[in-house]
């Protein structure tokens, strides 16, 4: 029998992300107004916060606004407010601008910023009101006391790639809480899992999910415009892929450039990262990269679904918040806002709900009850059907959005709720179809992918069991080999899946060291037998303003 | 047993390591920083010896910008019983003799036993500043320490020479000791540990007070090494291609 570590807190929320953060500050001064006290704790499995966040980003202080009366928008760590903005239909050599922005995409008001610096800020902040965060420990179960939630263990420390002790060895500790409050990001291993235990998802839409792939740019001095915000739609995906590329001017002369791609492709040989360095051939943006250097590179998938895809919110003794709840508005290119509100809400909940003593499903489900009478379903609400609309390819997704405008969302004009299926499940069987042939890393403009990871900052300790569990390995060989030609080789944005010669045949080399946690895989395997869990606390990327 | 670890707060490995436009040092905003690894190896011989001798105190100490202070909360959290903090604007790498002497005017007063290093700096590797702090302190002083054992007043020592060889040393305390990486394994911190190190207390020391002297050295430029790549293909049979390869490595590569 192994000694865990024991901890007791009143509330833990799971992943220090903007939910998690907001959700944290709101709950202490709720607490505060109110007379309570209450140890709040946040784990998160990054070194420290924000080197796991990843985001375009354009933030719409709206949510910031409501936490900080007492600040102004400058005193956020915000790039620069958007000074300028283009939306433009890409061909293979030029770019045509749309003839007006619709009021659904416009960004006036808005502000270009780093999801990594405004995680970090709000982290100082929870740090001077007493808020315990935990770097380096990665949630791997959710401990019940029959049916209700009652904390979280964390990861073993120090085993071996064999799964035998080593001399540091730490087993994961057991941390009791009176709500845990699952606010991990894009595809959660603990939210998959609760989500699946508790079917969550009953009812409501497939999630469907996206993979952006960005690059920050160092460029000469006085070339790049701060708060300048440029999207487009076409090269290089075509027609048939969902997604769009992203150019934001940040400060000190960087460019922060980004794809977007769908991941309910039917072509398995799809490939983002590919896809990415594509968009960098076009004549246009090579010209804005004109003398740049590359300095950072990071991948992170989106819940794309909507309205309609938000799962049950709240179980006995635990709720979902920001992106693990697919808190984002697909439209709008925006979930930071909407994850702080949701954080927020819960906490308001949270915050009743200690003060009754009262951590049932039913007093947890005040959340979303708020959540229903929030500003966030008014947004999302408008743009229900927005991504669903792609499945019939850009000019069809394109039109149904602009019907949507007129008919307060209403899919096609007439449909309250278009149904998606999962991502996965469009992928065609057949050979990929190659669309890379053209494709040259030149070291200087377009990188291959080992050097893009290299400037992710990734590593992860070696000597332990890979993360990536593929439940049934011979599939890979067989089945998906022959079905789809091994869409993980392509899928992933970071050269973990790799199919290496083993004598006549072939096997899977599972890289996990390059791993940017991203979660497409376990999002995007057509047979779902990759199962994301997270390695050993502190691995990962280090990334510092993505 | 009062202890002082001293410990750096330096890039991660995994960074690129951009440099600044001056050239003078990396690019801050662009880096993350980590814990010194060597110093983390003196970090844990320090706790495991207060825990052997049975009773007294560990001290985290670093010195630079603010941001150098959660290499000291680490080390508290992992279970050093108190920090200092010593204030440096600077953001360029000084000189050893400098950071020596600012170290030895704050250390001085406290009177430790024990004062250990890690080995080097994984950034400037520059592997003095414990010897001379040492120096200035007049304590005895070792380096490269891969076991280490208190008997009564002193400190017995094994140290890692060249080639293979050891040697085990005897000194009188307080001493000035460098600890090689390896000889033990650190510890993760604990959530309890976390917890309790933010009410540990860290004394800042302002630069004004520690910093007496001019820096004796400036950086005058950073740069990356060029590489290059030169590869020779050795024709002939097995008699010629080995002279060959001889040739090489007794003129060109100078090895043997």
């Amino acid at each position: 029998m192994i000694e865990r570590e024991a901890l007791e807190l009143d509330i833990l929320f799971v992943g220090a992300g903007p939910a998690s953060l907001a959700g944290a500050i709101h709950l202490k001064r709720l607490l505060q107004e109110s007379g309570q006290n209450a140890n709040i704790g946040i784990l998160e499995k990054a070194v420290e916060v924000g080197a796991h966040s990843l985001s375009g980003a354009i933030v719409d202080p709206r949510a910031l606004r409501e936490l900080f009366l007492d600040k102004n928008d400058q005193d956020f760590p915000f790039e620069a407010e958007v000074s300028e903005e283009h939306l433009y239909y890409l061909t293979d050599n030029k770019k045509i601008p749309f003839p007006f922005i619709p009021p659904s995409m416009n960004h006036h008001g808005c502000f270009v910023a780093s999801l990594g610096k405004l995680t970090r800020w709000l982290s100082e902040i929870c740090e001077n009101e007493d808020i315990d965060i935990f770097c380096g420990f990665a949630g791997t179960e959710l401990i019940y006391d029959e049916d209700r939630i009652i904390g979280v263990r964390t990861g073993d420390r120090g085993i071996d790639k064999n799964g035998a002790q080593k001399p540091q060895f730490e087993p994961g500790a057991d941390i009791y809480a009176k709500i845990v409050v699952l606010g991990e990001g894009t595809r959660g291993s603990l939210t998959k899992k609760l989500i699946h235990k508790h079917n969550l998802m009953d009812g409501r839409n497939s999630q469907v999910w996206a993979l952006g792939v960005k690059e920050l740019w160092q460029m000469p001095a006085g070339t790049v415009q701060s708060g300048y915000v440029a999207h487009s739609m076409g090269f290089p995906l075509g027609h048939d892929i969902f997604g769009g590329a992203f150019l934001y001017g940040m400060k000190n002369d960087i460019w922060n450039l980004g794809l977007v791609v769908g991941l309910d492709y039917k072509n398995p040989g799809v490939d983002s990262h590919h896809e990415f360095q594509n968009l960098k051939t076009h004549p246009w943006i090579r010209s804005k990269l004109e003398g740049g250097k590359v300095i950072a590179y990071g991948a992170k998938s989106l819940p794309e679904g909507g309205w309609y895809s938000i799962p049950k919110l709240s179980v006995n003794g635990a709720m979902l918040i920001g992106d693990s709840a697919g808190f984002l508005n697909g439209q709008r290119l925006k979930g930071i806002h909407l994850a702080m509100k949701s954080g927020m809400l819960a906490a308001e909940t949270i915050s009743i709900a200690l003060a009754e003593n009262n951590f049932t499903e039913i007093k947890l489900g005040d959340y979303e009850d708020r959540m229903k009478s929030s500003w966030i379903k008014d947004e999302l609400l408008k743009v229900r059907n927005f991504h669903q609309g792609f499945d019939h390819g850009l000019f069809g997704g394109l039109t149904n959005a602009g019907i949507g405008l007129l008919t307060a969302g209403r899919g096609w004009g007439f449909k309250d709720r278009l149904t998606s299926e999962a991502g996965h499940l469009q992928m065609e069987k057949g050979l990929k179809k190659d669309r890379y042939k053209d494709l040259q890393f030149d070291g200087t403009y377009l990188f291959d992918k080992v050097t893009d990871i290299y400037h992710s900052a990734t590593s992860h300790e070696e000597d332990q069991i890979p993360h990536l569990h593929v439940n049934e390995p011979d599939i890979c060989i067989t089945k998906c080999a022959e079905e789809y030609g091994n869409p993980c080789e392509n899928f992933c944005p970071a050269d973990v899946y790799e199919m290496v010669p083993d004598g006549e045949n072939q096997r899977l080399q599972i890289n996990f060291s390059n791993c940017v946690h991203c979660k497409t895989c376990d999002i995007m395997d057509p047979y779902q037998i990759i199962d994301w869990v997270p390695p050993e606390g502190g691995g990962g990327p280090t990334w510092i303003n993505l | 047993m009062k202890i002082a670890v001293l410990i750096k707060q330096v890039p991660g490995s995994e960074s690129p390591l951009p440099l600044n436009s001056t050239q003078t040092w990396v690019d801050e905003p662009q880096v993350t920083y980590t814990m010194n690894p060597p110093d983390n190896y003196a970090l844990e011989e320090a706790l495991l010896i207060k825990e052997n001798v049975g009773d007294g105190e560990v001290v985290a100490v670093s010195l630079g910008p603010e941001r150098v202070k959660k290499v000291i909360r680490e080390g508290l959290a992992k279970g050093a019983d108190r920090g200092i903090y010593l204030e440096e604007n600077s953001q360029i790498e000084t000189d050893p003799l400098s950071i020596a002497r600012s170290f030895a005017s704050v250390l001085q007063d406290e009177n430790f036993d024990l004062i250990l290093t890690g080995l080097q700096s994984d950034d400037a590797g520059m592997g003095q500043t414990g010897v001379l702090i040492g120096e200035l302190l007049g304590l005895s002083t070792a380096t490269l320490a891969v076991q280490t054992n208190i008997q009564d007043e002193q400190i017995r020592v094994k140290r890692e020479l060249e080639s293979g060889w050891f040697q085990w040393v005897k000194l009188p305390l307080p001493a000035s000791i460098s600890i090689q990486s390896g000889l033990n394994t650190p510890r993760y911190p604990s959530l309890k540990g976390i917890m309790g190190a933010k009410k540990k207390e860290i004394r800042v020391i302002p630069a004004s007070e520690h910093q007496t002297a001019e820096k004796t050295q400036t950086i005058k430029k950073v740069f990356v090494p060029q590489t290059t790549k030169k590869t020779e293909v050795i024709e002939g049979n097995a008699d010629t291609a080995a002279a060959r390869i001889l040739e090489i490595l007794k003129s060109d590569v100078k090895v043997l």
